[in-house]
C-alpha cells in the first residue's frame, strides 16, 4: 500500500487547519480509508483536543524521533473509527525538536500501511512549516475571505509552488458567511479563487456547531445534519476523486431554510 | 416652512440614496486593495518604483502619441499562472510624422549634449590635474600604472584558477607532474621515469 501525504496549511493562525484536518480525516476514515493524522504543531499541541483523544496520548512524535518507543507504540486510535488515527506532537518541546528529513522518514513508514496521511502544519511559514510540508506531496491550503488570511495564503501558495516534491494543491475556503457575502460585505468565493487562481477543494460556511463540536471533542462530521460537516465529508468525497457539487450556502442558509430547520425541530422534540 | 420641510426631505432623501450608489461596498475595496498588495508581494515592486516606472513609460510613449498623462494607469494583473503588464491610456491624438521625428530629433540632440557635457567635464578634470604640479601627476600616473598591473595579475590569476581547475575535473591519464616536456617525448620514456622518482 503506497498513502498519500497530505499537508494542511495555511499560513495565518486561527483560519481552522487543525478543525480542518479533524474533521476531513475523520471523514475519510468514515468512508472507509485508513487514516491517520500528524500533528506538527510542536509546543501548541490541538488536534488531539478536537479529536477528544486528549488523555489517551501516551507517546508524541518526538518520542518517535528520539527512539524512546516505536512509531506504531505512539498511534493513538480513535474512539469511535478504528480506522483513524493520531500522532500527536509534543507539547513540552519547540519546533526544533523534529527535522525535515525525520518527518519524510515518518511518511514514508506511515504509506506502507495508510490510505491517507494528513499532516496538519503549524501557523507560520518558519521551519514548523518546512518540517510539514517536508513529507508531502499535496497540499490543501486553508484560509477564510478575509484579507489578512488571503494574503497569507497567497504566500503560501507562491512557497508551495516552490517546493518540487508538492504536486497539487487546493483551496480550502473556511468561514464562508453567505449573509455577509450577500450584502456585499465579505469577499465571495469566486472573488477568493479569481485573486488567488486556485482550484476549491471546498467552501464551509461559519457554523456555530463547530464550537459545540470542540468543546465535546467530536469533528462536526459525525453530524449529519450540520452543514459545516455536509460540507467536510464533500471535501473528503472530492480528495477521494469523485465529483461532488458545492454546496449551494446562499439557499441552505437563507431565512425560509432556517424556519423549516426550526419547525423541524420542534417536530422531532414533540416526538 | 412647509416648503422648506418638504426640500429638507428631498435633499435628505436624495442624499441617502447618492450615498448608496457612490459608496463601494466592502468586499471591493477588499478585493481591490489585496490585489495591489499581492501584486506587490508578488512581484517585488514598491509603488515608488511603479511611479517611475509608469513615468518613464509616459516619457517614452509621450514621443509618439500625445495622450492623457495623468489618466495612464498601470496595473499588474494575475490571470492563471500568467503575470500581465495592464496599461491603460486615452490617446488623445496620434502625433504627426513631423512631430515624432521632430521629438525623436529632440532626443538624440539631448542625448549628443549629454555625451558632449560628460566630455567636457572629463577633459576639464584632465586639464586640471596637469595642472597640478608635474610630480604628483607623475606619481598619480605610476600609481594607475601599477593598479592596472595588479588588476591583470589578477586577472592572470584567476585564468590560471580557471585552468588548474579544468585540469583537475580532466586530469590527463600518463603525464607524470613534474616533467611537462614528456607530453612530447616518448610515453613509454615518462612512464619508466616516474615510478623510479616515486622509489
Amino acid at each position: 500500500m503506497s498513502g498519500r501525504v497530505i499537508v494542511i496549511t495555511s499560513g495565518k493562525g486561527g483560519v481552522g487547519k487543525t478543525t480542518a484536518s479533524a474533521n476531513i480525516g475523520t471523514a475519510l476514515a468514515k468512508l472507509g480509508n485508513k487514516v491517520v493524522m500528524i500533528d506538527t504543531d510542536l509546543g501548541l499541541r490541538n488536534l488531539d483536543l478536537l479529536l477528544g483523544l486528549e488523555n489517551r496520548i501516551v507517546y508524541t512524535i518526538v518520542d518517535v524521533v528520539e527512539e524512546r518507543c516505536k512509531l506504531k507504540q505512539a498511534l493513538v486510535k480513535d474512539k469511535k473509527n478504528p480506522n483513524l488515527c493520531l500522532l500527536a506532537a509534543a507539547q513540552t518541546r519547540d519546533k526544533s525538536a523534529v527535522t525535515e528529513e525525520q518527518l519524510k522518514e515518518i511518511c514514508e513508514k506511515l504509506k506502507e500501511d495508510y490510505d491517507y496521511i494528513l499532516v496538519d502544519c503549524p501557523a507560520g511559514i518558519e521551519q514548523g512549516f518546512q518540517n510539514a510540508v517536508a513529507g508531502a506531496t499535496e497540499a490543501i491550503v486553508v484560509t477564510t475571505p478575509e484579507m489578512s488570511a488571503v494574503r497569507d495564503a497567497d504566500r503560501i501558495i507562491g512557497l508551495l509552488e516552490a517546493k518540487e516534491e508538492i504536486e497539487s494543491y487546493r483551496l480550502l475556503l473556511n468561514r464562508v458567511r453567505p449573509n455577509l457575502i450577500k450584502s456585499k460585505d465579505m469577499m465571495s468565493v469566486e472573488d477568493v479563487v479569481e485573486i488567488l487562481s486556485a482550484d476549491l477543494i471546498g467552501i464551509i460556511p461559519e457554523d456555530t456547531g463547530i464550537i459545540t463540536s470542540t468543546n465535546k471533542g467530536e469533528p462536526i462530521v459525525n453530524d449529519e445534519k450540520s452543514l459545516a460537516g455536509r460540507a467536510y465529508t464533500n471535501v473528503a468525497k472530492r480528495i477521494l476523486g469523485e465529483e461532488v457539487e458545492f454546496i449551494n450556502l446562499e439557499e441552505e442558509t437563507s431565512v425560509v431554510a432556517k424556519v423549516k430547520k426550526f419547525f423541524k425541530g420542534l417536530m422531532v422534540k414533540e416526538k | 416652512m412647509r416648503d422648506n420641510i418638504f426640500t429638507e426631505l428631498y435633499n435628505k432623501l436624495l442624499g441617502f440614496f447618492r450615498q448608496a450608489e457612490e459608496e463601494e461596498s466592502a468586499k471591493d475595496v477588499a478585493c481591490n486593495r489585496l490585489r495591489v498588495v499581492l501584486m506587490q508581494d508578488r512581484t517585488n515592486l514598491t509603488p515608488q518604483l511603479l511611479e517611475k516606472m509608469r513615468g518613464e513609460l509616459v516619457e517614452l510613449l509621450s514621443k509618439y502619441l500625445e495622450m492623457d498623462k495623468d489618466a495612464l494607469e498601470l496595473n499588474l494583473e494575475q490571470e492563471g499562472d500568467q503575470m500581465a503588464l495592464m496599461l491603460s491610456i486615452p490617446v488623445i491624438r496620434a502625433k504627426d510624422e513631423e512631430e515624432i521625428e521632430k521629438a525623436l530629433a529632440e532626443e538624440e540632440s539631448k542625448e549628443t549634449e549629454l555625451e558632449s557635457t560628460e566630455q567636457e567635464t572629463t577633459e576639464e578634470s584632465q586639464e586640471e590635474s596637469q595642472e597640478k604640479s608635474g610630480e604628483e601627476s607623475q606619481e598619480e600616473s605610476e600609481e594607475i600604472i601599477e593598479d592596472s598591473i595588479k588588476e591583470n595579475i589578477i586577472e592572470d590569476n584567476l585564468e590560471k584558477d580557471k585552468t588548474i581547475k579544468k585540469v583537475k575535473k580532466f586530469p590527463d591519464k600518463e603525464i607524470c607532474g613534474e616533467c611537462r616536456e614528456c607530453e612530447l617525448s616518448d610515453d613509454i620514456e615518462c612512464e619508466k621515469k616516474n615510478p623510479k622518482k616515486k622509489e
